[in-house]
């Protein structure tokens, strides 16, 4: 089977492979996640409790507090980022603090294409994420 | 994007590390959003100043942007600190005190005023059809809506770069294209005070995603309901700014009607308290016009603080020194007028508070979070019942 390519936008290049961790929720990195651990903390998220540490982390797009670039360049600093970022709808919050973290990004992309757990490359500089191998059910 | 030849030196790196870092994040933001070019911007706020919501790591980052001889360019306000130097400095440990004076003093070293405000606006009102680069979500959507100065909602490092080149790419809220409305929002819910604008905020946030709002009915709203409907439309949504005058209705619009079940749902999630005593009662979010502490101080006027209760009001120095007599008699009562402070970005949890009462929308939303807090969120007078007695 042929891995399904998703065409995107790149927004900060690089190039990488990892597990994706999907949410169909929006996120705010200052109060819904954790800069200690990585760990997603917002009550009634479908992420809640989980880390987005090396993941290809997929969410629709950012919400909230505009100190959410820092929080995502601290996570980079602790090694607690995650490897790559894939959105709907990129917004500037989230845009500056990839590209002051180092965080490949792109956006434009159909996130529902992709599972949790789902082995995926991107090539930010390309704008595309593949999926190389599904998580078995 | 379009760049002049004194851009791109900047860009290129001549004019330091400081500068093209800054240039850097422009050029990018501007070219993904499709800006033309850059323009000058009247004033920048910046975001980003509490230690608890900074942490360690970006304090490099702005010391090397200050050590790099980083300096803004047109006048840049600073958001609120984590504590005051008076009431919280005291009862907070020394080390989160140092940490928060060296994150200050890198701001003063690029040339930044220490307003140390979520309302910029109460200190200097931009002028109509200017050009700012704001960051703080509330401020960004009352500047854009209520005042009709034009910004997007800044990352607080794109607010600070802006500040430091002194221009901000073009795209977005600085086109006259993307202000006009592409969503009609009817309302038929009955909106009794402050906190039920809150409310629909939070509820609208999560609809609208970046569609610009043409909310219908809201004529006769004061200002410092418009205030806390900016600051909740912001904590859950994308939203950039709404129209609150009648709507051109020349062209057909999707439309949504919001009905007083949609803000009592909105009001009772953010409710997560199971008892109704809070530790703290809280107003100021965002930070107290003048009006509203004469509102607060006529509701404490004579009044005592329950024992076992904190109340606080938060506001900006420069609204603290305009409403003396407020502050007086807020303080009389036993409440504090924490001036320069936020309460989600201080450390409450440390000062042993658990559940915490408040009018405003945004802080019940992130104080679960943020501050580990149970919320009650009740308009101010319901706020102020609470906390006093007598």
């Amino acid at each position: 089977m042929q891995p399904l390519v998703l065409k995107g936008r790149p927004i900060v290049e690089g190039h990488c492979t990892a597990e994706a961790l999907v949410s169909t929720k929006p996120i705010s990195f200052l109060g819904g996640v954790d800069p200690a651990d990585g760990k997603i903390v917002e009550k009634k998220h479908d992420l809640c409790g989980a880390c987005m540490k090396d993941k290809i982390l997929c969410f629709p797009h950012g919400h909230g507090s505009t100190v959410g670039s820092y929080v995502l360049y601290s996570l980079a600093k602790k090694g607690l980022a995650p490897k790559a970022i894939i959105n709907e709808t990129a917004d500037p919050v989230v845009v500056v603090g990839a590209i002051i973290a180092n965080v490949p990004m792109i956006d434009q992309v159909h996130i529902n294409q992709i599972r949790t757990g789902d082995m995926v490359e991107v090539d930010a500089c390309k704008g595309t994420a593949k999926i190389l191998k599904r998580k078995e059910d | 994007m379009y760049l002049t030849r004194e851009e791109e030196r900047i860009l290129d790196g001549e004019c330091g590390w400081a500068n093209q870092t800054c240039m850097k994040i422009l050029v990018r933001l501007g070219e993904l959003f499709n800006g033309r070019r850059l323009i000058p911007i009247s004033t920048a706020h910046v975001s980003g100043i509490s230690y608890k919501t900074l942490g360690d790591a970006p304090i490099e980052f702005l010391r090397a942007l200050a050590d790099a001889n980083g300096k803004v360019k047109v006048k840049t306000t600073l958001n609120p600190q984590g504590l005051d130097p008076e009431y919280l400095a005291k009862r907070l440990p020394n080390n989160l005190c140092q940490k928060q004076l060296d994150i200050l003093e890198q701001f003063e070293r690029m040339g930044s005023t220490p307003s140390l405000t979520c309302t910029p606006y109460h200190l200097e009102k931009p002028d109509r059809g200017s050009h700012l680069a704001w960051a703080e979500s509330s401020a960004v959507v009352y500047a854009n809506s209520v005042l009709g100065a034009w910004t997007n909602r800044e990352g607080g490092p794109s607010a600070l770069a802006a500040a430091i080149v002194g221009k901000t790419p073009d795209y977005g809220m600085h086109r006259a294209a993307n202000r006009q409305p592409s969503i009609l929002v009817n309302i038929e819910a009955e909106l009794q005070n402050e906190t039920d604008f809150g409310a629909l905020g939070i509820h609208l946030g999560k609809l609208l995603r970046d569609k610009v709002p043409a909310i219908q009915g809201l004529q006769k709203t004061s200002k410092d309901s418009l205030k806390q409907l900016s600051a909740a439309i912001a904590t859950t949504g994308m939203a950039n700014m709404f129209h609150c005058g009648t709507c051109p209705r020349e062209k057909k619009m999707e439309e949504i009607t919001v009905e007083d079940k949609d803000v009592r749902r909105a009001i009772d999630e953010l409710s997560t308290a199971p008892s109704k005593k809070p530790d703290l009662v809280f107003i100021g979010c965002p930070h107290c016009s003048v009006d509203e502490m004469k509102q607060v101080a006529k509701l404490a006027r004579g009044k005592k603080v329950k024992p076992g209760t904190e109340f606080w009001v938060c506001t900006s120095n420069h609204v603290r020194e305009a409403a003396g007599d407020c502050v007086r008699e807020i303080e009389k009562s036993g409440g504090h007028v924490l001036a320069g402070v936020c309460t989600v970005v201080s450390w409450t949890e440390k000062l042993g508070i658990q559940t915490i009462m408040t009018n405003s929308a945004k802080t019940a939303y992130y104080a679960p979070n943020l501050s580990k807090a149970e919320t009650i969120l009740s308009p101010m007078k319901e706020c102020l019942k609470a906390a006093l007695q007598g």
